[in-house]
């Protein structure tokens, strides 16, 4: 575990005292030898049990490929944030790399703790990080608001969290995670500890976000900067679905009945979320919205607490964490060419950077759940679970299916197709950066087809 | 083409009208020389930018601006009239609560079953 967290940690000093000419290569081989160390990890001895256990962190089946993500795509960040960081004064841009390593320490010990209230303290210490990139090097006013909403709308739903787990603490005398599958149920009956209940799970539903708390989302990813887009949509999002199947261990008998608003709201979210796709102007808004719709279906998968529900939702997270990750990188770099995220100035761009629609209709496809994707694997183990909870819900998440294809081949067709704009007279060809950097995002999920087994948790 | 007829339904463009063509008031082609004249002043400032060899960046159309602005900020401007509210009701509040019906009463048809002993629950990998 040291051994990723202390190379990450000596990142700092890295970006501080590198020479300017060489602070960019420099980070992004360091930061990629941490992402090649990281894989590793997923050489795991057994299939349940964890192991690299320590007093303070171990890793699982569960946070293992979360762990993985969050490493690989820290070189990710660091090569998109490449181009549109240039024009800053060399110190801003340490500050930047600051920033982001910052938030990786957070988020790798935020993946790893086997304290709960470790991984709450962690939870909230990622918000600040992000919270000063979107704020500060996000391009349009309308970025106070974004980070504003950001803050506050998780912030108040985790302040719930925080007592939920001090009473936890309080009653079982030990929030470690090692133990927590096998204590015995609690008798959960009052209206108070319904109370609890959903104080456990309000902060993580917000995070994911979950349709009804989901307003912080669109604007945040729109108003970031990429890599806060990047690490926002990949990871954080997964940080509430990871802490979600995490607590749902002790939350037993009360979740049968309480649960049934938010896999409502959650699937609800999916096909209303997927409306709003069809009709947006904003290519950053659409990639946003479809988040919400794709986490709306996790969530779902992990509120009926079955063992296919778990891994779908695990599989959905990783693969959407980098179809996502592909797309917004994608929709930078039309941003950085044309200096707008309407979509309707950047169209017909299969004719002017022919190479880029490839990566494009790959992402597009990953988004739409194509098979033999891991998106589809993931998609169709909760589907299949949720058929199996309820056969109705087949019309929702049909539907969602339905209207995801729509609005990805919408988004595909409104980008590459059609006749280029007249007033484009020159665009920057493809850097060979950007082909690394999407090729990079969209390997790993090209090979997970081959071999699902390391992302699907604890299914043996 | 001073024989032409056109088809009985269709109307003849405003240019081709003789009604219109030799009738106009002075106040009307007053006015249609104004607009005529906006026009060309907009093409020539879209074809002076078109056509600038130092140009780099898009050209900036302030009418898209203005919608792109107008369907992303609609809320300020909202007001809630019978229609907005009926569609709110219909799409955020009414699916919840009939979705809620509908899974509690199947899902508790199917516990009342197997409480019965009726439901087949044989082994079942997929759940």
């Amino acid at each position: 575990m040291l051994k990723i967290l202390i190379p990450t940690m000596m990142l700092i000093p890295t970006t501080w005292l590198a020479p300017s000419k060489h602070i960019w290569p420099s980070a992004l081989a360091h930061s990629l030898i941490i992402a090649i160390f990281s894989l590793l990890w997923l050489s795991s001895p057994g299939e349940t049990g964890w192991w690299l256990l320590s007093n303070l962190m171990a890793l699982d089946p569960l946070s293992t490929p979360l762990l993985v993500l969050t490493c690989w795509l820290l070189p990710l960040m660091i090569l998109a944030s490449q181009n549109h960081t240039s024009a800053e004064p060399v110190n801003r841009q340490r500050m930047y790399l600051m920033l982001l390593t910052s938030l990786q320490i957070f988020l790798i010990i935020a993946f790893s703790a086997t304290e709960v209230l470790l991984f709450y303290v962690m939870f909230e210490a990622t918000l600040i990080p992000t919270l000063i990139l979107i704020t500060r090097w996000g391009s349009q006013g309308e970025r106070l608001n974004a980070g504003t909403y950001f803050l506050f709308y998780t912030l108040a739903a985790s302040l719930p969290l925080l007592v939920a787990l001090l009473i936890l603490q309080k009653t079982t005398g030990s929030l470690s995670l090692l133990p927590l599958p096998y204590a015995a149920a609690f008798p959960l009956i009052s209206v108070a500890d319904k109370l609890w209940w959903a104080g456990c799970l309000l902060a993580f539903l917000v995070k994911m976000p979950l349709y009804g708390m989901h307003l912080w989302l669109p604007k945040a990813h729109v108003e970031a900067p990429i890599a806060g887009s990047m690490i926002l949509a990949a990871v954080l999002l997964k940080l509430g679905g990871y802490g979600m199947m995490r607590m749902m261990v002790v939350l037993e008998p009360l979740t049968k009945e309480l649960s049934y608003p938010f896999i409502i709201l959650a699937l609800w979210g999916v096909i209303m979320t997927g409306s709003v796709c069809l009709r947006q102007t904003d290519l950053k808004s659409l990639i946003a919205y479809s988040s919400v719709g794709h986490m709306g279906l996790v969530a779902g998968g992990i509120l009926i607490q079955t063992p296919w529900g778990f891994t779908g939702a695990l599989i959905l997270m990783i693969a959407h964490g980098l179809t996502s990750s592909a797309l917004l990188c994608l929709a930078n770099t039309n941003y950085e060419r044309t200096h707008t995220r309407t979509m309707m100035l950047a169209r017909g761009m299969q004719m002017l950077l022919p190479l880029m629609t490839s990566w494009w209709f790959i992402a597009t496809l990953a988004n739409l759940a194509l098979p033999p994707l891991p998106n589809l694997m993931g998609e169709l183990m909760i589907i299949t679970s949720l058929f199996n909870w309820s056969w109705m819900t087949i019309v929702l998440t049909g539907g969602g299916t339905l209207i995801t294809a729509g609005y990805s081949l919408y988004m595909f067709l409104m980008t590459q197709r059609g006749p280029v704009p007249q007033h484009i007279l020159a665009l920057n060809p493809s850097h060979t950066r950007e082909h690394l950097l999407l090729a990079l995002h969209l390997l790993p999920l090209l090979l997970l087809i081959l071999n699902p087994t390391l992302v699907w948790g604890w299914t043996a | 083409m001073a024989d032409y007829k056109e088809a009985p339904l269709a109307t003849r463009p405003r240019t081709l009208d003789p009604n219109d063509y030799f009738n106009l008031s002075p106040e009307k082609r007053r006015a249609d020389e104004e607009r005529a004249a906006l026009r060309a002043n907009l093409k020539r400032q879209y074809q002076t930018q078109l056509n600038n060899p130092h140009r780099q960046e898009l050209i900036e159309d302030p009418a898209l601006t203005r919608w792109v602005f107008a369907r992303t900020n609609p809320y300020p401007h909202f007001r809630p009239t019978f229609k907005t509210s009926m569609f709110g009701f219909m799409f955020g509040v009414a699916p919840l609560f009939a979705l809620y019906f509908i899974f509690k009463t199947d899902r508790d048809r199917k516990e009342a079953q197997i409480k019965a002993g009726t439901r087949d629950r044989r082994l079942c990998l997929s759940s």
